[in-house]
């Protein structure tokens, strides 16, 4: 930080390869529109729109001015006055953050005023900020630790005349996620912004005036929201820290890798920090058309399940009913020897956190016994074109393309907590672009207001035929959003409700490119499970009862023992003790989404890949080398042999598997309206439409690994306990 | 900087010169009695990575075939890095733009391109409980402004590499502190 000003300041602000894109494209929309003013900044002109504030000016040329309060995705606040800087014939220097650019003016961002201002905040800021750096979890990655070297003074006027401390203010204890010490607290109010604009819950504020201010919630009372987290890393200071991470590591011991979040099917860009094989915590990644810079809480905080409840060690069921350890070899060589013998008569059932090179090369195993039983535990209306067509079952108009529609209908989800960050983006829309929301279920809490059009599922009839007051509104809507959630597609009746929402789709008249028909998962796996060709739906296992049955991660207990035949062995491969492994015969211990370089499809269809951040633990192994080593025993053997050329089949399978961080479009979505038409039964029965996860205590543990997870169980104790409170 | 300073001839008023020269130089011109001879001493010649694995006939074929006219191609220094096969083989390499730290406002150590190796074990050394490896390339975080000067690099090393990219590009809209008070849209203030 030191090194940098010291750098701009000698070299006039020399630009950095990461400035030149702005630029250009500030220099690009200057044809365009013609308003745009001049200002100088630290005597470089600058052209920006009018309304630009004095910081936004500079970054867009560079310069970067010290902030505490403000933050970019956040509403402005201007209260810790750490931007101030001079502008030329101005007798006081002008907060940057807050302050518009007017023509001609020339601001100076490193002028003796600005930096005296500087150092004047800095010095009243480290008056009643305690000096417990080396005991606080922020050291390393403190905004306040960095700015303090760079623009403070390296001398205080502070000295306690009436030896009666520094301000010292209450801890509170807001749950199980976050630590305070509230007496670090600057109070930049990030976090308070961030709870009522972002994650849509009014429950943090201010209290007192002067030095009696105080960040809390007024009464006892825990800060529970599914994106809580973010607070965390919003604090620029050590005010809010992990509760979990507390005391476990410090920045510049960890490394960091870059992966994907797979707990949700939205595929949020993350950084896993690791030390000493371990992960240590978890942090967003920015990624403006997926996650922005947010993560949710389940992503953040359910990794210490990655270390309870593992399958370390290759199991196989004794005569006694036992599960007993062996080794790789053992349990290969009679897992291969069932497989054998059971020729064609094998299913497979891929759970929620399977990666696209585990499915591939098990679809490659199966095929080459002889069986097309593959089948996924989340299931999908097959009539009609089914999973033939993409379209049918991708978030088409992309999550970041939720933040422009004018209108959204959902049917059949709860976003808030299927897709904390699509909601978040609606959320988003809703505040700034006046975006209306209407709903088709149970009525739930979404953190903003919509139109509650009951749970009767012909509404959604209704509403085409135009009978319904919203049609007028879905109709006249340039760019409505219809996002159908794929859980309750499990109702016997899912193919007439599939086939309904579709015509209703394609009754609107949206513009140009602009697509309406959505498709929300829940899990990460199965957009890639239904590329490859995956089944969706357990019913055809039910139907062949196959002698041999591959769990390859299905851990929801989509079938059980009563569902097979007698006699039928169940190979388990995945990486918890869950409730797939309670029902196996063998156990092939895998790696956890942080073990393994894997291919995940997000609800949009884009493509991501996981990075290995630590090795698997004992004799656990990556998944598709699992499958491979299998089917070299079982003598058909796989043609890969490393992770280049298992990516090279599954570019065969589907080329978009590959082309990582890009979103194949899917079209054809008259053609699967036309199809749609088609499905056996179009009659929607009248039972009223469900989501499974209602409220928040349903959204911590949804799959193996946040269901192993402590943090996780403490957030739904926390949760529980919250509603008895009176608050 | 002693034959530097020998050839510039700074040292020869010096009365005792040889203690000077002795205390100074590290090279081998100390050793020779006669300081002019060591002065018209030759360097060994230089060997580009390029001739360094070829046999005499192949660098005679070279001096035959200095005349005409070469065609730049894309060198390779992966036969003479002396890397360890097991370090290298089957191990892809990252290319990769750096991202924000999502704990800090600061975007220093951004706006670059990075390259680096796939993990592989890494467990607690039971002594101080530091963090070991048995992988000397897990280190290997080198700084790229382009991503065509990184696969290049990679090139010439001869690794795998893929290039990971990123979505940092916002579209600009400017912030106004007006709207925490306006009376007809949503994003009035309620709490502060």
């Amino acid at each position: 930080m030191l090194r940098t000003t010291l750098i701009k300041a000698l070299n006039a602000a020399k630009l950095s390869p990461k400035h030149v894109s702005v630029v250009s494209r500030a220099s690009s929309d200057v044809a365009k529109k013609p308003e745009k003013i001049e200002v100088f900044i630290d005597d470089q002109p600058v052209l920006v729109e009018p309304g630009t504030t004095v910081l936004q000016a500079a970054a867009l040329i560079g310069i970067e001015i010290p902030r505490f309060c403000y933050h970019e995705r956040l509403a402005v606040a201007g209260n810790c006055r750490m931007c101030l800087v001079e502008v030329e014939k101005s007798p006081k220097p002008v907060a940057a953050c807050a302050m518009p650019v007017m023509k001609g003016w020339r601001i100076k961002t490193e002028s003796e005023m600005t930096k005296k201002a500087r150092e004047g905040v800095m010095e009243f800021l480290l008056v009643n900020h305690p000096l417990d750096c080396p005991i606080c979890d922020q050291g390393g990655e403190c905004d306040l630790q960095d700015q303090s070297m760079a623009f403070g003074s390296d001398r205080s006027r502070f000295t306690d005349i009436d030896f009666s401390g520094k301000r010292a203010v209450e801890d509170k204890d807001i749950g199980p996620l976050i630590k305070t010490i509230m007496t670090r607290c600057i109070h930049c109010t990030r976090c308070i912004r961030f709870a009522s604009e972002v994650a849509g819950v009014d429950d943090l504020g201010t209290t007192g005036r002067g030095s009696g201010m105080e960040i809390g919630t007024y009464v006892q009372k825990f800060f529970l929201s599914e994106l809580s987290g973010n607070v965390i890393d919003l604090c620029p200071v050590g005010a809010l820290t992990s509760k979990p991470y507390s005391f476990t590591a410090r920045p510049w011991e960890i490394r960091k890798i870059d992966s994907i979040d797979v707990l949700d099917a939205i595929g949020s860009n993350i950084v896993v920090s690791t030390r000493t094989g371990e992960v240590m915590r978890i942090l967003p990644r920015t990624n403006e058309e997926i996650n922005e810079e947010w993560l949710s809480d389940k992503a953040r905080f359910a990794y210490d399940g990655l270390k309870r409840q593992r399958l370390v060690t290759p199991m196989l069921r004794g005569s006694d009913g036992e599960l007993t350890p062996v080794d790789w070899e053992t349990a290969l060589l009679s897992v291969g020897k069932v497989l054998r013998n059971a020729g064609s008569s094998v299913g497979a059932i891929a759970g929620g956190l399977a990666d696209a090179e585990a499915l591939v090369a098990l679809k490659d195993l199966l095929n080459r016994l002889g069986s097309e039983d593959l089948c996924t535990e989340h299931t999908f209306p097959m009539d009609g074109s089914g999973s033939d067509l993409r379209s049918n079952y991708l978030l088409n108009n992309k999550i970041a393309g939720a933040e422009d529609a004018d209108f959204v209908l959902l049917i059949g989800t709860n976003p808030r907590f299927e897709a904390p960050l699509l909601n978040s983006r609606l959320r988003k829309a809703y505040v700034h672009k006046e975006l209306d929301v209407a709903l088709v279920g149970p009525k739930v809490d979404l953190t903003y207001e919509y139109d509650h059009l009951g749970d009767d599922p012909n509404v959604i009839s209704e509403i085409a035929s135009g009978k319904h007051p919203i049609a007028k509104k879905l109709k006249a809507a340039k760019k409505p959003l219809i996002i159908l959630g794929a859980d309750i597609l499990q109702r016997p009746d899912g193919g007439a409700l599939l086939a309904a929402v579709q015509s209703l789709a394609a009754s609107t008249t949206p513009s140009e490119g602009w697509k309406v028909f959505n498709i929300l998962h829940k899990v990460a796996s199965q957009v890639a499970a239904l590329d490859i060709g995956y089944t969706p739906g357990v019913d055809k296992i039910r139907e062949n009862s196959p002698k041999v049955l591959f769990l390859l991660g299905a851990d929801e207990a989509a079938i059980d023992k009563s569902d097979l035949p007698e006699g039928c062995f169940v190979i388990y491969q995945g990486h918890h003790g869950d409730q797939g492994a309670v029902i196996a015969d063998a156990i092939l211990p895998g790696a956890a989404y942080t073990e393994k370089q894997a291919t995940y499809v997000n609800t949009e269809g884009r493509a991501q890949q996981t990075l290995q951040a630590v090795s698997p633990p004992g004799q656990a192994r990556e998944d598709w080398k699992i499958i491979r080593a299998l089917s070299e025993v079982i003598r058909v053997p796989l043609p890969y042999d490393n992770l280049n050329e298992i990516r090279c089949r599954l570019h065969d399978v589907a080329p978009h598997l590959t082309r990582y961080g890009e979103a194949e479009n899917a079209n054809y979505f008259k053609q699967a309206e036309e199809l749609a038409k088609t499905a056996k039964s179009s009659n929607l029965s009248g039972s009223p439409i469900d989501v499974k996860i209602k409220e928040l205590k349903d959204f911590y543990m949804t799959d193996a690994i946040s269901r192993a997870s402590p943090t996780m169980a403490k957030c739904v104790q926390a949760v529980l306990k919250q509603k008895q409170s009176k608050y | 900087m002693a034959s530097l300073l020998l050839r510039s001839g700074a040292l020869k008023k010096c009365p005792n010169l040889k203690w000077s020269i002795a205390s100074l130089s590290t090279t081998s011109s100390r050793l020779s009695d006669d300081v002019s001879k060591a002065v018209k001493q030759k360097e060994a010649p230089q060997i580009t990575h390029d001739t360094a694995l070829l046999n005499p006939e192949e660098i005679e074929q070279r001096k035959r075939l200095q005349g005409y006219i070469t065609v730049d191609a894309q060198s390779n220094v992966a036969p003479i890095t002396g890397q360890p096969e097991e370090h290298v083989k089957g191990r892809l390499v990252r290319i990769y733009e750096p991202a924000k730290n999502a704990m800090q406002s600061g975007t220093d150590n951004t706006g670059h391109w990075e390259m680096d190796f796939d993990t592989r074990e890494r467990w607690e050394n039971p002594l101080m409980g530091w963090c070991s490896s048995g992988d000397p390339l897990s280190n290997m975080k080198v700084q790229f402004s382009s991503k065509e000067e990184a696969i290049r690099h990679c090139e010439k090393n001869g690794w795998e590499w893929y290039i990971q990219e990123s979505s940092f590009e916002k579209p600009f809209k400017p912030k106004s502190y007006g709207v925490n008070f306006s009376w007809n849209k949503r994003t009035r203030v309620s709490t502060k």
